[in-house]
C-alpha cells in the first residue's frame, strides 16, 4: 500500500488514464487483502471451532500472527508442555488458559475478534528464538493494529495465572470483556456417588447376611493398601504433581528414578510402592508359613518365597535409596 | 528371646524371675544405647544447646530457675518484639521448662551441682529412655513381652525419634513423645481394666502432654476416634465407659489449666470430635440402659441405630472440618508457613530414609494386629492409620508416626522370631523326616531377620551421626585428609554484641536469628522465631528489601541501633539471608504493597546477584549489607574479587557506600555482619554548598572591598560580616 500511494504522490499531473488504472490497481489491492484476511479470520474460525486453544508452530505463527494483513487479535501462550521439560508451572497455567479460551468461545459475545493460540517450546522453538524469550509460560497479546507494546505481555510474577487475572488483561488490551465460567469439577463426587453406590448395592445384595463387615481379611487389606500408599509418598505426589518420569531429550534414555534426594517422579513411588508391599508380603508369608494348618510341603513353599521376597524386594529398595543418597553409606 | 524363651522352658526353678531379670537388662540396655547414640553433638563439638527454638527454651528455662515458678508464669519479656514485648508465661507450653527446672531443682538438692544448661543439653536423650519404656508397655499391653522389648530396642535407636532428641536440641517434642506413648499406655490400660485408677493415670499424663506439647490434639482426637470405632464395631463395654468419661471429664478440666490452652479445649473445632464422643457415649449407654428394661427390641435397635448414625455424621464432618483444614493450612500459602522447610509433604525417601526396615515391615504388623483384633489392637490400628496420614502430609508429623511403627515392626519381627527361632517343642506331631530340612529354613530366617536387623542399626548410627547431630550453631566442615575446621562464627558475633553494645541495644535480624540473639547475645529483639505478629516481620523484611534511605526511614521509626545478617557467601553456606531474601519479599506486601516480587527478578524472571541482577535487588539494604566491601575481596587465585562462593557469581554491585549504616563487625568468616545504624545528624546536612565555599560573586566583593589579592575564605567571611555591619 504504502509504495502504491507514493507511486499516486509522483504522478503526473494529466495522466488520468493512469490513475484511473493505479485506482483500479488498488482496488484489487485492497480487494486481494481482503481476501487474503477473510480467509485467514475463516481459517482461524475454523481451528477455533474444534479446539478453542489453536496450537501453533514456527509456520502458523509466521502466517497468522507476524503476516501484516490482519483484523483480529491474538492472545498467545507461550510454554512448555513436554513432559521432560519439567514444567510443573506450564501445566497449570496451561488449564487456566483453557478455561478462558473456553469461556471465550461458548460465550454468547462470541467473535473473530479475538483468537487464544499457545506455542510450545518443542514445536515453535524458533518463535521463542525470534521474539527473544527464555522462559515460559509467557503470555503475549499481539494487537490487530500497530506493534505490541510492553502491556501487552502479561505480568505473570505480578498477577497470577489465574484465569479471572488474564481475562482482566486481555479485556484491558482488547476491549472484550470474558465471564470466566468454570466447568465444575465432576470428578470427585461421580467417583464418591460411585463408591456408595457400590457399597450400598453390595449391601443390598447381601441384605441378610451381613457377615462380610465383619471380614477381616478385607478391613486388613484396605489398612495396609492405605499405609502403603502413604509411606510411598503419593501425598506428595498429588501435592507437588511431579512428571511420571524422565525422558532425557538427547538421548532419549527413560530414568524412573529422580536423581536427587529431595523430589521424586511418580513411577518411582510406584515402584517404591510395589517393594513395601513385597516385603510386608514376605514377612507375613514366613509367620503364615510357621502358623497355618496347610500340608509340610506348601508350608515349605510359603517359607521360601518369603525368604525370597524379603530379601529380594529389600535389597532392591536398598540399591534405589543409594541411587538417590550417593555413597550411602559410607559418605 | 533366646535365652527368654530358653529360661522358659529349660525348666528353671523361676521363669517369672528370669523373665524380668532380663527385660530389666534390656530395657536398661535399650536405654543406655538410645542415651549415647544422641551424643555425637556433645562429642563432637561441645555440651551446647542447638539450632533456634531450644535457645528460647533454654532461655526460659534458665528464668525460671534464678527467678522462681511465679516469677516464670508472670514473666513478660521485654526483650523480645521490641516494642512490643511478649507474654512469655501465657504463650509457652511450660512443661519443658518445669522438666528440667524441677530436675535442676531436686539435683541440687542432693548437692550434685549442674549447671541448668547440662540439664537441658542431656534431657531429650534421658527422655528418650523413659519413651522406650512407655513403648515396652505399650506394646506388651497389645501383644506380648518380646514384642515389647524389641520395640523399646527399636524406638531407642530409630532416626524418625532421634532427629528431634539428640543431646542439646531442648524441645517440646523431646519429652512429648514420652508423655504421648505414656498416655496411650494408660488409656490402653484403662480400657482394659475399665478401672478408674488406670484412667485417672491416663488423664495425668495427658496434662503432662498438654503441658508440653501443642500435639496433645492428636491424643484428643485419637483417643475419641478409638471409642467411637468400637461403639461402631460393637465393642461397648462399661470398661471403655467408664474408661473414657472418666478421661473426658478430668482430662478436660486439667487441659485446661495450662495458661496457654485456657478455653480452646470447649471452644475450638479440634476439640469438638471428644466432645461429641462423650454425649454419643452417653447416649449409647442409655439406650443400652433401656434396652435392658423395655421388650420393643427391635424398634430399639433402629432408634439406636438412627442416633449413632446421625450422630456419626457430625462426628465425621467434624472430624473432616478438622483436617481439612489442617491439610489446608499449608495449601493455603501463608508465605510464613509455607517459608519453613518442615511444612512440607514427605517423600517416600524420607520415611526410609527415618525409618529404614521398619517402613517395609510394619504393613505386616498392622496386618497381624488386625487379623488378630480385640479392643487394644483397634486403637493400635487407627494410632498408625491417622498418624501415617499425617506424617505423608507434613515432614515434620513423622514424629507422631515414628513410635507406631516401632511397636508394629517389633509385632512383625517377634511373631516371625517366635515361630522361627524356638524350639520345636510346642509342635505336636514335628513330621520326623523333614526336620533337619525344616531346620535349615528356620536358620535362614533367623540370620535373615538377624541381617536386617543389623543394617537397621548400621543405618540409624549413620544417619544419626551424619544428619542429625549437627548444633548449627556451631559449623564444622572438613578438610580432604579429613581434618576438620569449626566455623564458630555465629557465636563470636553474639559474644561481640554482649560485649560490645549497651544493654538496651535493639538488634534488627531476620526472624531466625531472634531466639538466638536473645539467648546468646542477651539483646533487645524485633522480630522472632515465634512469629505471632506477621505484620511486624513484614516491617523488618520490607526494611531489609527497601533502599537504604526507605530503609532507614523503617530503623528509625523502629528505634534501630543495630543490624545483624547472615552472609555466606565466603564460605559458601547455603542457608544465609540472601537466599531467604525472597520470602523477606514475599512476606513484606500483606503489610504495605510498595516492593513487589517481580522487581528483584530479572526481566527473564531469574534471581540473580551478578550485574545482570535486578537495580531494585543491587541497591536493597540487604544487598548491600551482605556484599559491602565484598567487591574488595579476592578469595581465590581462580575466581575474580568479589565471587559468591554460594550463587557461583561475581557480585553486581562492588562499589557499595552506605550512608545510614556503618559496619560494625564482621565475623571470621564473614558469616555475621553486624551494622550499626547511625543516629541522625544534629543538623540535617544541606544539599547545596555552603555559602562559605561559594565562591563567585564573594571573590567579586572580596576584591572591591578589601583589595587584598590572596583573599582566604577566612578573609572573605571577615569581609561578610562587615558589610553586614554596614547594612
Amino acid at each position: 500500500i504504502y509504495q502504491c500511494l507514493s507511486c499516486n504522490k509522483h504522478r503526473s499531473n494529466n495522466s488520468r488514464q493512469r490513475l484511473l488504472r493505479l485506482k483500479y490497481f488498488l482496488y484489487f489491492y485492497y480487494f486481494q487483502i481482503f481476501c487474503l484476511q477473510t480467509k485467514k479470520v475463516t481459517q482461524m474460525m475454523e481451528w477455533t471451532s474444534k479446539r478453542s486453544v489453536i496450537r501453533m508452530n514456527g509456520d502458523k505463527f509466521r502466517r497468522f500472527v507476524k503476516a501484516p494483513p490482519r483484523n483480529y487479535s491474538v492472545v498467545i501462550m507461550f510454554t512448555a508442555l513436554q513432559p521432560q521439560r519439567q514444567c510443573g508451572v506450564c501445566k497449570q497455567a496451561d488449564e487456566e488458559f483453557q478455561v478462558l479460551a473456553n469461556s471465550w468461545r461458548y460465550s454468547s459475545a462470541f467473535t473473530n475478534k479475538v483468537f487464544f493460540a499457545t506455542v510450545d517450546f518443542d514445536e515453535g522453538s524458533d518463535v521463542f528464538q525470534m521474539l527473544s524469550m527464555n522462559s515460559a509460560p509467557t503470555f503475549l497479546h499481539f494487537p490487530a493494529k500497530g506493534k505490541p507494546r510492553k502491556t501487552d505481555t502479561y505480568e505473570l510474577q505480578v498477577r497470577g495465572f489465574a484465569a479471572e487475572q488474564l481475562a482482566r488483561w486481555v479485556a484491558d488490551r482488547t476491549d472484550v470483556q470474558i465471564r470466566i465460567i468454570r466447568p465444575p469439577n465432576y470428578a470427585g463426587p461421580l467417583l464418591l456417588g460411585f463408591l456408595l453406590a457400590v457399597i450400598g448395592g453390595l449391601a443390598y445384595l447381601r441384605r441378610h447376611n451381613l457377615e462380610f463387615l465383619f471380614n477381616k481379611n478385607v478391613w486388613a487389606f484396605s489398612a495396609l493398601c492405605f499405609v502403603l500408599i502413604m509411606t510411598s509418598g503419593q501425598m506428595w505426589n498429588h501435592i507437588r504433581g511431579p512428571p511420571y518420569a524422565h525422558k532425557n531429550p538427547s538421548t532419549g534414555q527413560v530414568s524412573y528414578i529422580h536423581g536427587s534426594s529431595q523430589a521424586q517422579f511418580v513411577a518411582e513411588t510406584h515402584i517404591v510402592l510395589l517393594f513395601n508391599a513385597a516385603v510386608t508380603m514376605g514377612m507375613v508369608l514366613l509367620c503364615e508359613a510357621a502358623t497355618s494348618d496347610l500340608d509340610i510341603g506348601k508350608r515349605k513353599i510359603m517359607c521360601v518365597a518369603g525368604i525370597g521376597l524379603v530379601m529380594l524386594f529389600f535389597s532392591w529398595l536398598l540399591s534405589v535409596f543409594r541411587a538417590k543418597y550417593h555413597g550411602y553409606p559410607y559418605r | 528371646f533366646t535365652p527368654l524363651r530358653g529360661g522358659l522352658s529349660g525348666g528353671l526353678s523361676q521363669p517369672a524371675g528370669w523373665q524380668s531379670l532380663l527385660s530389666f537388662t534390656i530395657l536398661f540396655l535399650a536405654w543406655l544405647a538410645g542415651f549415647s547414640a544422641r551424643l555425637f553433638a556433645v562429642i563432637r563439638f561441645e555440651s551446647i544447646i542447638h539450632e533456634f527454638d531450644p535457645w528460647f527454651n533454654y532461655r526460659a528455662t534458665h528464668h525460671l530457675t534464678t527467678n522462681g515458678f511465679y516469677e516464670f508464669l508472670n514473666w513478660f519479656d521485654e526483650r523480645a518484639w521490641y516494642p512490643l514485648g511478649r507474654i512469655v508465661g501465657g504463650t509457652v507450653y511450660p512443661g519443658l521448662m518445669v522438666t528440667a527446672g524441677l530436675i535442676h531443682y531436686v539435683l541440687n538438692l542432693l548437692h550434685v551441682t549442674v549447671h541448668i544448661r547440662d540439664v537441658c543439653v542431656f534431657l531429650a536423650p534421658v527422655f528418650s529412655g523413659l519413651t522406650s519404656i512407655s513403648t515396652f508397655l505399650l506394646t506388651k499391653e497389645l501383644w506380648n513381652q518380646g514384642a515389647g522389648l524389641m520395640a523399646a530396642c527399636f524406638i531407642a535407636i530409630v532416626p524418625g525419634y532421634i532427629s528431634r532428641s539428640v543431646a542439646g536440641s531442648f524441645d517440646n517434642e523431646g519429652i512429648a513423645i514420652f508423655a504421648l506413648q505414656f498416655t496411650y499406655y494408660l488409656w490402653v490400660k484403662s480400657v482394659k481394666t475399665g478401672s478408674v485408677f488406670w484412667s485417672i493415670g491416663c488423664c495425668l499424663s495427658y496434662f503432662y502432654m498438654v503441658s508440653a506439647w501443642g500435639g496433645y490434639v492428636f491424643i484428643i482426637n485419637l483417643i475419641p476416634l478409638h471409642v467411637f470405632v468400637l461403639l461402631l464395631m460393637q465393642r461397648f463395654s462399661k470398661r471403655v465407659y467408664i474408661a473414657y468419661s472418666t478421661f473426658y471429664i478430668i482430662g478436660l478440666v486439667l487441659s485446661m489449666q495450662i495458661p496457654f490452652v485456657g478455653f480452646q479445649p470447649i471452644r475450638t473445632s479440634e476439640h469438638m470430635a471428644a466432645a461429641g464422643v462423650f454425649v454419643l457415649l452417653q447416649v449409647y449407654a442409655f439406650l443400652q440402659y433401656l434396652k435392658d428394661r423395655l421388650t420393643k427390641q427391635e424398634f430399639q435397635t433402629l432408634f439406636f441405630l438412627g442416633v449413632s448414625l446421625a450422630a456419626g455424621a457430625v462426628f465425621l464432618s467434624v472430624i473432616y472440618l478438622t483436617y481439612t483444614g489442617r491439610s489446608s493450612y499449608a495449601k493455603i500459602h501463608i508465605p510464613i508457613i509455607a517459608s519453613v522447610s518442615e511444612h512440607q509433604p514427605t517423600t517416600w525417601v524420607s520415611f526410609f530414609f527415618d525409618l529404614h526396615i521398619l517402613v517395609c515391615t510394619f504393613p505386616a504388623g498392622l496386618w497381624f494386629c488386625i487379623k488378630n483384633i480385640n479392643d487394644e489392637r483397634v486403637f493400635v490400628a487407627l494410632y498408625a492409620i491417622s498418624a501415617v496420614y499425617f506424617a505423608g502430609v507434613m515432614v515434620r508429623l513423622m514424629l507422631t508416626l515414628t513410635p507406631v511403627v516401632c511397636m508394629l515392626s517389633a509385632v512383625a519381627f517377634s511373631s516371625v522370631f517366635e515361630h522361627y527361632l524356638g524350639d520345636d517343642m510346642k509342635r505336636q506331631s514335628p513330621p520326623l523326616e523333614d526336620s533337619s530340612d525344616e531346620d535349615d529354613r528356620k536358620n535362614a530366617v533367623t540370620m535373615l531377620m538377624l541381617m536386617l536387623l543389623m543394617m537397621f542399626a548400621v543405618h540409624c548410627t549413620w544417619v544419626t551421626s551424619n544428619a542429625y547431630s549437627s548444633p548449627s550453631v556451631v559449623l564444622a566442615s572438613y578438610n580432604n585428609d579429613g581434618s576438620r575446621n569449626i566455623l564458630d562464627d555465629f557465636r563470636e558475633a553474639y559474644y561481640w554484641l554482649r560485649q560490645n553494645t549497651d544493654e538496651h541495644a535493639r538488634v534488627m535480624s531476620w526472624w531466625d536469628y531472634g531466639y538466638q540473639i536473645a539467648g546468646m547475645a542477651n539483646r533487645t529483639t524485633l522480630v522472632d522465631n515465634n512469629t505471632w505478629n506477621n505484620s511486624h516481620i513484614a516491617l523488618v523484611g520490607k526494611a531489609m528489601s527497601s533502599n537504604e534511605t526507605a530503609a532507614y526511614d523503617i530503623m528509625r521509626s523502629l528505634d534501630v541501633d543495630y543490624v545483624l545478617i547472615i552472609f555466606g557467601g565466603v564460605i559458601g553456606y547455603s542457608g544465609d539471608d540472601i537466599n531467604k531474601f525472597l520470602w523477606m519479599v514475599r512476606i513484606s506486601p500483606s503489610v504495605a504493597s510498595q516492593p513487589q516480587e517481580s522487581d528483584y527478578f530479572t526481566p527473564q524472571g531469574e534471581f540473580r546477584v551478578d550485574k545482570a541482577g535486578s537495580p531494585t535487588l543491587l541497591n536493597c539494604l540487604m544487598y548491600k549489607m551482605s556484599y559491602y566491601r565484598f567487591g574488595e575481596m579476592q578469595l581465590d587465585f581462580r575466581t575474580p574479587p568479589g565471587f559468591d562462593r554460594t550463587r557461583n557469581a561475581e557480585i553486581g554491585n562492588k562499589d557499595i557506600k552506605l550512608k545510614h549504616l556503618e559496619e560494625a563487625f564482621t565475623s571470621e568468616h564473614w558469616l555475621v555482619r553486624i551494622y550499626k545504624v547511625k543516629k541522625p545528624e544534629n543538623r540535617d546536612r544541606v544539599e547545596h554548598k555552603l555559602r562559605g565555599a561559594d565562591t563567585t560573586k564573594q571573590k567579586y566583593t572580596s576584591k572591591k572591598v578589601s583589595g587584598g589579592a590572596e583573599a582566604s575564605s577566612e578573609g572573605v567571611f571577615i569581609q561578610e560580616r562587615t558589610q553586614l555591619d554596614g547594612t
